[in-house]
């Protein structure tokens, strides 16, 4: 069956593509970061029950009681990329959705069973004892999980050429494992997690309290280790990820090739001065190095899809039907909205202070 | 049609949207109204200088945190996802429409995260007029994410202008969008004192407990009577034609509205009652209890909000199945199959039809219909249906069934949707063709030398239907009638009217009504017929199903002497195709007829179309007579004056269920099907290759003319019938000539002008002027001597051939003539003058050689 065939009709977008591409460029950036603290921190703090429990206390309760708030705010951003996304490309995601429904449907209630334990862990943290690392455990092998689910979607959407097998599985229960990318896609992103974790207990002991104090400085240490090793062998897997790539991807023989390999570029350059960063422990320009690769990689990403679609769909055909003060509203939402939050922190911070002060 | 589909059984028919959203909703609306509650239990506990309050705001303040952070903004992911599985073409078009109201909700969730968090986490820690400026600011970004989801949601069941302008704005502020944002508000607060009185129950302190319960009460009491106002609004702003659909067409609504009734005051009552000191466990539980019904109360609104929108999910634009109103009419024609996309079949074949089927269910069915499973089980819906039935019922579903849209395919995918349903899965099949076994005879004798007299006798009607179930239901009762005429023979015959007596006797075997066998009687004298009326006949013999008892019917002079003897068949027959969709099944005892389960689904089917109570009453012992309500000329029943006539009902109501099939429209009920077990349609005509509408006009013609009269008698009903059916022996519906039935039928002489060959081979449409010139009730020009003497019974004209042995319908032809042809054809007028004759006498064009031998 010709996979052209199959590709369903997208709907008609209200303003240029351009928009969509750069909010849903914008929020996915931050709904990964956030993933990532959210996946590296709760692997870390298992790791660290199963290594170490009482040693790794001031690390692992802080991640207890941080878990629900990084799990709240990873869920929030992910609805805004999910959201243009669909804008975009949603003809294409319906319906590798569809195929592997089962699946698909499945995370709501992993991730309702992710959030739950979250609570039960800080709430619990105390009573639990030695057993935090089941529950903590649990929450890390329920996010693998739902990752791994995302990342079958987000690739069968990719590849129409695998989308007739439908007709002999129905029911909603394929997967794309038979694509050689998943696997190596699969892990860069986790592991990129658990780096990102790493820079993200490392940053969190250097910002709060006394970051010379001994017990700050172990962690910082700890941290940074978590971070460069986690990226080195992340190295590797983005190696394997560019091998499993399709013949003739990365020719530089059109603009999007020619951007996805400086994008992928320039991503390993700043990689790799994180790294030196991180092994000397120098957290912010880590972190800087790490931003800003998150960024490169994830503009490779998109432009990766783009090649990958390119037989058989690109943003540009959409059709348009100008709509355009609906976008204004938004925008004025979204300023004010950013506005009142960080008003409102600031609000609550010196009110606290305040407080204090006062008797 | 655009995307694939999720290919559920049990699970089918929306129960995963109706899980998720239904619960997602109530904790949604939690979330709105519980933003306000904590600010103003927190401001009253201030007020009172009562810490031991506060502390219990606090308390629920993590409550409410858990409950609409983890459950509430998990299940609002799951409505997206769940929505997108099982129609992502709705999803793509509000997405695509409305994605910066959503984008902007998004904004506010945003806001409402970063408020409670703040809230609850500073809880103490501030200035108490600061603190509660951030629970006033998450109450008001809470009630922003309301008032967006709010025009997305109301758009779909009131698109209102955006179906002519597509404007955004159109769209979102649609003719709903207000009043449903004031319901929507005052549920909020409703569910907020619900969710309040659960923790309040809770309290250990009995005083806190009791004025804490009190406080979260009023939550309860107070919005409801603008609730109900809103409610009351919310409706008005619906279009009529929806509103009437919602509350009086659709009988799945009754429930659910009635629930939302019944609820209403228990939600009252419960919170007063809990007002009063109960004792705490006693209060915990009846909290518990309304918290729960709180839950099913939203329910009942969601089912009667998505209910009423069937069969749109964006009403007026597109259907539950994906497909766009506009595209309905040439998906008829170009079909469904070739035209979707993820169709693996796109040619039905005799191999794949069952296969097709499935797909065609798909497309067109599962999105609220599960296999199996409790949503709307087409297994259960469908359980009455054999394939043909089945396919008539889709051919006009949407007319009765206001939740239903049109068949959006060609005719042969409606049929291998319906094989699919009623055969694949219930294994249900039409009635196969009924092997005949072959009747005896022997023709009476009959010597032209010496006889005196010519004994005629025959049926006024070709076949008397019988439909009653005793004691239950009667729609057509038991009766035949018979009509004999004696002649005396000479050169110039006479009808013998005096003198003698006519009786008649059915042959052995044949049960009468009563149970006993051979049936005898009189016939009465009429001026120059014979007539009895009333026999209580029916088809079952002793070998079994028996539609042509043959009667011999005797005259005798004063004297008891035998003047003459003759047989005839009086046909009657049980074989009417109910069961095709009112189901029951068939005794192997009696192979047709109606049943006992086919009545009662008749009598259900009338009660819910026609709003009458005719199950209770049958149930209450009382046998239901459909001509005491519906007026039927051949009974002589009056009826209701203001209800059609039980032709024009039975006809106008099942024709739009059989458009478009020709003859076989009238075999679904009539016992004429050429494998069936009657094969009444015997005669000279059927020989000739016409058909049922060749006279008496296609089903949709037919059910036309007939209601054509009654709504020019005033009668408001026939419009509705009438609105589907397009005429096909008329240009319109303005040039669709009256009828009554029984009495304006078919006139032979239309085609045999002047009893010639005929010019035309139908009649459609036109009529006799009245009963006088009905074929059964003419005669010849001498007045006296009746057609169907010579000729016998309409759809059994000489010469017929009756299925059970070919000389059954011809018995006096070859009894007094050794042929099959009517009496004196051929020039054989000496049958009863005794000679030749030079005179064209009973009606022109009798003297020369009979045409169809």
């Amino acid at each position: 069956m010709d996979p052209a065939a199959l590709i369903p009709t997208p709907d008609a977008i209200p303003v240029h593509w351009g928009w969509f591409q750069l909010f849903l460029s914008l929020t996915f950036f931050l709904h990964i970061l956030l993933m990532n603290v959210m996946v590296g921190t709760a692997f870390i703090a298992l790791v660290s029950h199963v290594r170490d429990d009482s040693a790794s206390f001031s690390c692992t309760e802080t991640i207890s009681r941080t878990l629900p708030f990084t799990i709240a705010f990873t869920v929030n951003f992910g609805v805004a990329p999910l959201l243009f996304a669909q804008v975009l490309y949603g003809h294409l995601m319906y319906a590798s959705s569809i195929l592997m429904a089962v699946f698909w449907l499945s995370i709501v209630g992993l991730l309702f069973g992710t959030y739950s334990l979250a609570y039960v862990y800080t709430y619990r943290y105390a009573q639990l004892g030695n057993r935090r690392f089941l529950v903590i455990g649990l929450i890390t092998m329920l996010l693998l999980a739902i990752a791994f689910i995302f990342v079958n979607n987000l690739t069968l959407m990719q590849e129409p050429t695998h989308w007739s097998r439908y007709f002999d599985q129905p029911q909603g229960r394929l997967l794309n494992l038979a694509d050689p990318m998943l696997l190596p896609r699969y892990l860069h992103f986790m592991v990129s997690a658990v780096a990102v974790g790493g820079l993200a207990i490392a940053l969190f002991f250097y910002w709060q309290g006394d970051k010379n104090a001994p017990a700050a400085q172990h962690w910082i240490a700890s941290g940074c280790r978590w971070f460069s090793y986690a990226t080195l062998v992340n190295f590797a897997i983005g190696l394997w990820f560019l091998t499993a790539l399709p013949k003739g991807l990365l020719t530089a023989s059109n603009t999007t090739s020619q951007l996805l390999l400086l994008s992928l570029g320039s991503g390993i350059l700043f990689a790799l001065a994180a790294v030196v960063f991180g092994g000397a422990r120098r957290v912010i320009p880590a972190l800087s190095c790490t931003l800003a690769t998150i960024a490169l990689m994830i503009a490779a990403r998109s432009l990766l899809r783009t090649a990958l679609l390119a037989p058989w769909f690109s943003v540009a055909q959409l059709p348009l039907t100008p709509a355009y003060p609906p976008l204004f509203f938004f925008l004025f939402f979204l300023t004010a909205g950013l506005a009142l939050i960080v008003w409102m922190v600031r609000f609550t911070l010196r009110s606290r202070r305040d407080r204090e002060v006062r008797p | 049609m655009n995307y694939p589909v999720w290919q559920l059984d049990t699970f089918g028919g929306g129960l995963l949207v109706i899980l998720i959203a239904v619960f997602h909703v109530y904790i949604s609306h939690f979330a709105v109204g519980g933003g306000l509650f904590l600010v103003l239990a927190e401001r009253k506990a201030h007020r009172e200088n009562n810490p031991d309050l506060l502390a219990y705001v606090r308390r629920h303040t993590r409550f409410f945190l858990l409950i609409t952070m983890v459950a509430g903004s998990m299940s609002g992911v799951g409505i997206w996802f769940i929505i997108s599985l099982l129609n992502p073409a709705a999803t793509s078009i509000l997405i695509h429409t409305f994605v910066f109201a959503w984008a902007a909700e998004w904004v506010f969730f945003l806001i409402e995260i970063v408020a409670l968090f703040l809230y609850y986490y500073s809880f103490g820690q501030m200035d108490h007029r600061r603190h509660q400026l951030i629970g006033w600011i998450y109450f008001g970004a809470a009630w922003m994410s309301l008032f967006l989801i709010n025009g997305i949601i109301g758009f779909m069941l009131t698109p209102g202008d955006w179906l002519r302008d597509a404007s955004f704005w159109s769209g979102f502020f649609n003719p709903s969008f207000w009043p449903s944002l004031f319901f929507r508000t005052f549920f909020a607060l409703i569910i907020a004192g619900l969710f309040g009185l659960v923790t309040a129950t809770w309290i250990k302190d009995a005083e806190l407990r009791t004025a804490t319960i009190r406080f979260c009460a009023r939550w309860l009491l107070i919005p409801f009577i603008f609730f109900i106002a809103s409610a009351a609004w919310y409706r008005a702003a619906l279009p009529a034609d929806l509103q009437e659909v919602i509350f009086t067409r659709m009988p799945s609504m009754r429930l659910f509205i009635d629930g939302f009734f019944l609820f209403s005051p228990i939600l009252v009552l419960g919170g007063l009652f809990l007002a009063i000191r109960l004792p705490a466990a006693l209060g915990k539980s009846l909290a518990i209890l309304l918290l729960l019904i709180g839950q099913l109360y939203m329910g009942c609104f969601e089912f009667i909000r998505e209910g009423g929108r069937r069969p749109y999910i964006i009403r007026d634009y597109m259907y539950s199945t994906s497909i766009l109103k506009s595209d309905a009419d040439h998906l008829q024609s170009t079909g469904l199959l070739p035209t979707a996309k993820w169709v693996r079949h796109r040619e039905i074949t005799e191999a794949n039809t069952l296969d097709a089927g499935r797909e065609l269910y798909n497309l067109l069915c599962l999105s609220c219909h599960a296999v199996g499973g409790p949503m709307r089980d087409i297994k259960r819906l469908a359980a009455s249906y054999s394939p043909s039935g089945l396919d008539a019922m889709l051919s006009g579903i949407d007319i009765f069934h206001p939740a239903m849209p049109p068949f959006t395919g060609t005719a042969g995918e409606r049929k291998a949707l319906a094989l699919y349903i009623a055969s694949g899965l219930n294994g249900k099949s039409d009635p196969l063709p009924v092997q005949l076994v072959q009747k005896t005879v022997e023709i009476q004798k009959f010597d032209p030398e010496t006889a005196q007299f010519v004994l005629l006798a025959w049926s006024p009607l070709g076949m008397q239907y019988v439909a009653e179930v005793k004691g239950l239901l009667s729609l057509l009762p038991p009766g035949n009638a018979l009509r004999a005429q004696l002649i005396q023979r000479g050169e110039t015959p006479e009808i013998v009217n005096q003198g003698v007596s006519l009786r008649y006797r059915v042959e052995n075997g044949l049960s009468g009504d009563n149970g006993k066998s051979a049936l005898t009687g009189t016939m009465m004298p009429d001026e120059d017929l014979f007539k009895a009326e009333g026999i209580p006949l029916r088809p079952v013999s002793k070998q079994g199903f028996d539609p042509y008892p043959v009667v011999t019917v005797e005259a005798r002079d004063a004297h008891d002497t035998l003047l003459a003897t003759t047989q005839v068949v009086a046909p009657v027959s049980t074989e009417m195709g109910c069961s095709n969709c009112h189901g029951g099944s068939l005794h192997p005892a009696a192979p047709v007829g109606l049943q006992r389960e086919t009545a009662m689904n008749i009598l259900q089917a009338h009660d819910r179309l026609s709003h009458t109570k005719l199950v209770a009453t049958a149930q209450s012992g009382q046998a239901i007579r459909c001509q005491s309500c519906h007026a039927d000329p051949i009974y002589q029943a009056k009826g209701d004056k203001d209800r059609l006539n039980l032709s024009a009902a039975m006809h106008g109501f099942h024709a739009n269920y059989l458009r478009d099939r020709g003859a076989d429209a009238c075999f679904f009920c009539h016992p004429a099907s050429r494998t069936g077990a009657t094969r009444a349609l015997r005669d000279i005509h059927d020989a000739a290759g016409l058909d049922c509408t060749n006279c008496h006009g296609a089903i949709e013609d037919h059910a036309l003319n007939l209601l054509q009269h009654e709504q020019l008698a005033g009668k408001k009903q026939a419009a509705m019938l009438m609105a589907h059916l397009r005429p096909k022996a008329a240009a319109n519906i303005e040039k669709i000539a009256p009828r009554k039935p029984w009495i304006n039928q078919p006139d032979c002489l239309h085609c045999h002008v002047e009893y010639q060959p005929p010019e035309t081979d139908t009649t459609a449409n036109t009529w006799t002027k009245d009963e006088q010139d009905l074929y059964r009730n003419r005669t010849d020009e001498s007045g006296r001597l009746f057609c169907a003497a010579c000729h016998s019974s309409p759809h059994a004209l000489y010469p017929a051939d009756n299925p059970y042995n070919p000389h059954l319908d011809v018995l006096q032809p070859l009894q007094y003539q050794r042929d099959r042809l009517p009496l004196g054809a051929n020039r054989n007028c000496a049958v009863c003058h005794t000679v030749a004759m030079t005179d064209e006498m009973h009606h022109p064009h009798t003297l020369r050689a009979f045409r169809n031998e």
